[in-house]
């Protein structure tokens, strides 16, 4: 019994993670459907097969996220902030002071002390700008998937302003740049800039001029990340899965 | 009823008004109804919560004519002293404010567009003489924005001008004026407010106002969960001040569960009407106890027992002027220290460990002041957290969790 597994039941995905001793065994992610118990199930269960271990190897199992509770076999179940602190503070050896997370349906910024307890955050309202479901909204407008932006906006030549952060007005306004003949590279690396005008707004206040982490299915983007550095005149780092940063926490939680 | 049962517009808005607003009461109720601290001595507080629009309701009640008051600045007293009923009208009813959605604007003051929305639903609703002090900018324009739909709103609207510089040189003599302007139209439309009626219903408002802060002291030592002394508060003007100052009395007699676990916060900002219990009861699910707050619906629903030496009527006058205004945390006020100066006192009394800032969307002159009190508590070592929500449901999940993540952030009593 040494396996400590972290699930993160979030709006849009729900992610799992198996760690030892604090290192990672193993990680998976399935999309959130209706049933998130089973989803969330039958994730542990590839775990285990792919990592050739038994349930009873399973020491302990701590969820988070917005569906936290919907897992009546996790053990304790923790707020999704202060396990992405955790989750980010062991993850960068105790260096990150503003966490970032740009989340299928919310934007959060975490103050954090050494220790990964939250001294602070930011958190924005029941609104979609910024969000990931903005960049699925938008990848839907310019027929590309959400993997292909960064590879867009790298080969943008224009500049183009994306003034709306929005969703519903940024809708209109991409329809129309194309009804324009604006470049799909040139709009992707507006709305690039578009969200990190809108997430350097909310998090902002909270930095203390120290690198900014930024971590939520989101940050897979690199170009995001790049765009976040411009508006935020600071350095930003991603952690290698973003994605899994509040699973772990969860996982690695003290509770 | 128009011909073979079909209804006409106005029949039609009332029947989808009251199912709506009859359903959220409901579900409030039920869940209070069903706590493990429920017990009969909050019915009487339940029952004349579910009929917290209705002044009609009010009048058979008290056997007095109702004069509405909007804000916490029109002296209760003499209402009373002139033979009225003090009827608070506010709502907290998300059913009411959508039908204000064609009337008003999208970011105005949740509170004032349920109000709007119940006005416009409900004509028996827009009876009745309306008390408005000048306090927000929404207040003083919901009347222009109610006599759109009903012409006759805007004259029967008697205004007490705020001086909102309380310490300033002329505000205080500003203010006595408008109370003695608003007693002639209280005597011009009831009984004459003399000394002795002015002084017998300051000490009934004392009372009330006693028994109020026996069971606010109560929920600071968690022997009452906060959503009850909401409930409570909110419910003085809808009976007779005795009989409500009886009932509450009882609660302070008996015992109820408490939630000593909890971690204890000040609950500060815009007003939390019934049945929009949302914030309240978020709280409590994510392991926290209001042991004190500021709110006007509230703790702050009267501003405490006028104090006085000189017994003339202009003595008491005086004692109510002063005690409705420079007493007064509204934060339309200019000088408002008084705002921090208290929420730091409360601190002394019952060691809360953090601060939860509601902001009602639109409610500008709370989102402001919000800013220069998170930067006071922070520097004290406090928590601060500020919630910005309206009156809709959906953002629950949101507020959740970023609740759970500041109850993370603050000490458990031990």
């Amino acid at each position: 019994m040494s396996i400590r597994v972290g699930l993160d039941l979030g709006s849009t995905a729900i992610k799992a993670i198996f760690t030892e001793e604090g290192k990672c065994l193993w990680r998976g992610v399935l999309p959130t459907v209706p049933g998130q118990e089973a989803v969330a199930s039958a994730l542990i269960n590839a775990g285990l097969t792919e990592s050739k271990r038994m349930r009873g190897d399973i020491a302990d199992v701590v969820s988070t996220g917005y569906g936290k509770k919907l897992f009546a076999c996790a053990r304790a179940n923790v707020d999704e902030i202060t396990a992405n602190a955790e989750g980010a503070a062991k993850l960068s050896g105790g260096e990150a002071r503003t966490v970032i997370n740009v989340g299928g349906q919310d934007i959060k910024a975490i103050r954090v002390d050494e220790r990964g307890v939250v001294v602070d955050f930011r958190m924005n309202d029941k609104c979609a700008a910024g969000t990931g479901r903005f960049f699925e909204l938008a990848a839907r407008l310019l027929d590309s998937p959400i993997s292909d932006f960064d590879w867009l906006a790298k080969n943008s030549t224009e500049e183009v302003e994306l003034n709306s952060t929005c969703a519903v007005f940024a809708e209109s306004e991409i329809v129309s740049l194309l009804a324009r003949g604006i470049p799909k590279e040139d709009i992707a690396k507006a709305l690039y800039a578009s969200v990190a005008r809108r997430i350097a707004g909310l998090a902002g206040p909270l930095c203390g001029g120290e690198p900014v982490y930024l971590d939520g299915g989101a940050a897979r983007n690199r170009g995001l990340a790049e765009a976040l550095e411009d508006e935020m005149m600071t350095e930003v780092r991603v952690f290698e899965h973003p994605q899994f940063t509040v699973a772990y926490g969860a996982a690695v939680s003290s509770l | 009823m128009t011909g073979d049962n079909v209804l006409s517009r106005e029949e039609r808005f009332l029947k989808k008004f009251s199912a709506g607003a009859e359903a959220e009461t409901r579900k409030i109720v039920s869940a209070l109804r069903t706590r493990l601290d429920y017990s009969r001595e909050f019915d009487y507080f339940i029952e004349l919560a579910e009929t917290c629009g209705d002044a009609e309701a009010v009048s058979c009640r008290t056997g007095r004519r109702t004069v509405n008051l909007l804000c916490v600045q029109a002296p209760v007293e003499m209402v009373h002293a002139a033979g009225f009923q003090p009827f608070r009208v506010w709502s907290g009813s998300s059913a009411a404010s959508r039908f204000s959605l064609a009337a008003a604007p999208a970011l105005m003051c949740p509170m004032l567009k349920a109000l709007l929305g119940s006005l416009r639903a409900n004509e028996g609703a827009r009876d009745g003489n309306w008390i408005i002090p000048t306090t927000c900018d929404w207040v003083i324009k919901f009347p222009e924005m109610a006599s759109y739909e009903c012409p006759s709103f805007l004259p029967r609207v008697f205004w007490l001008e705020l001086p909102h510089l309380k310490d300033g040189p002329n505000g205080g003599e500003k203010w006595l004026d408008e109370i003695y302007r608003f007693k002639k139209y209280l005597e011009s439309m009831g009984e004459k407010i003399d000394r002795h009626s002015i002084a017998e219903s300051i000490e009934l408002y004392r009372e009330a106002w006693s028994a109020l802060t026996k069971i606010s002291r109560m929920r600071g030592c968690g022997l009452l969960a906060n959503v009850w002394f909401a409930l409570i508060a909110g419910t003085m003007f809808l009976d007779d001040v005795r009989k409500w100052t009886a009932a509450v009395l009882n609660v302070a007699a008996s015992s109820t569960a408490a939630y000593r676990n909890n971690a204890r916060v000040f609950l500060a900002g815009s007003p939390i009407v019934f049945p929009n219990f949302k914030l309240h009861l978020l709280l409590e699910e994510t392991g926290m106890s209001v042991v004190a707050d500021d709110l006007c619906s509230s703790e702050r629903i009267i501003p405490g027992a006028a104090a006085f030496e000189d017994t003339s009527e202009f003595g008491l006058m005086s004692a109510l002027a002063e005690r409705y205004h420079r007493a007064c945390l509204c934060p339309t006020f200019i000088d408002n220290d008084r705002r921090v100066n208290n929420i730091l006192g409360q601190r002394a009394e019952t060691n809360f460990s953090g601060v939860v800032f509601h902001v009602l969307k639109g409610c500008h002159p709370y989102d402001i002041e919000g800013m220069g009190l998170e930067r006071t508590i922070k520097d004290r070592g406090l928590r601060f957290i500020r919630i910005e929500t309206d009156y809709m449901p959906e953002d629950e999940r949101n507020l959740s969790s970023r609740l759970e993540a500041y109850r993370c952030t603050l000490p458990t009593p031990q």
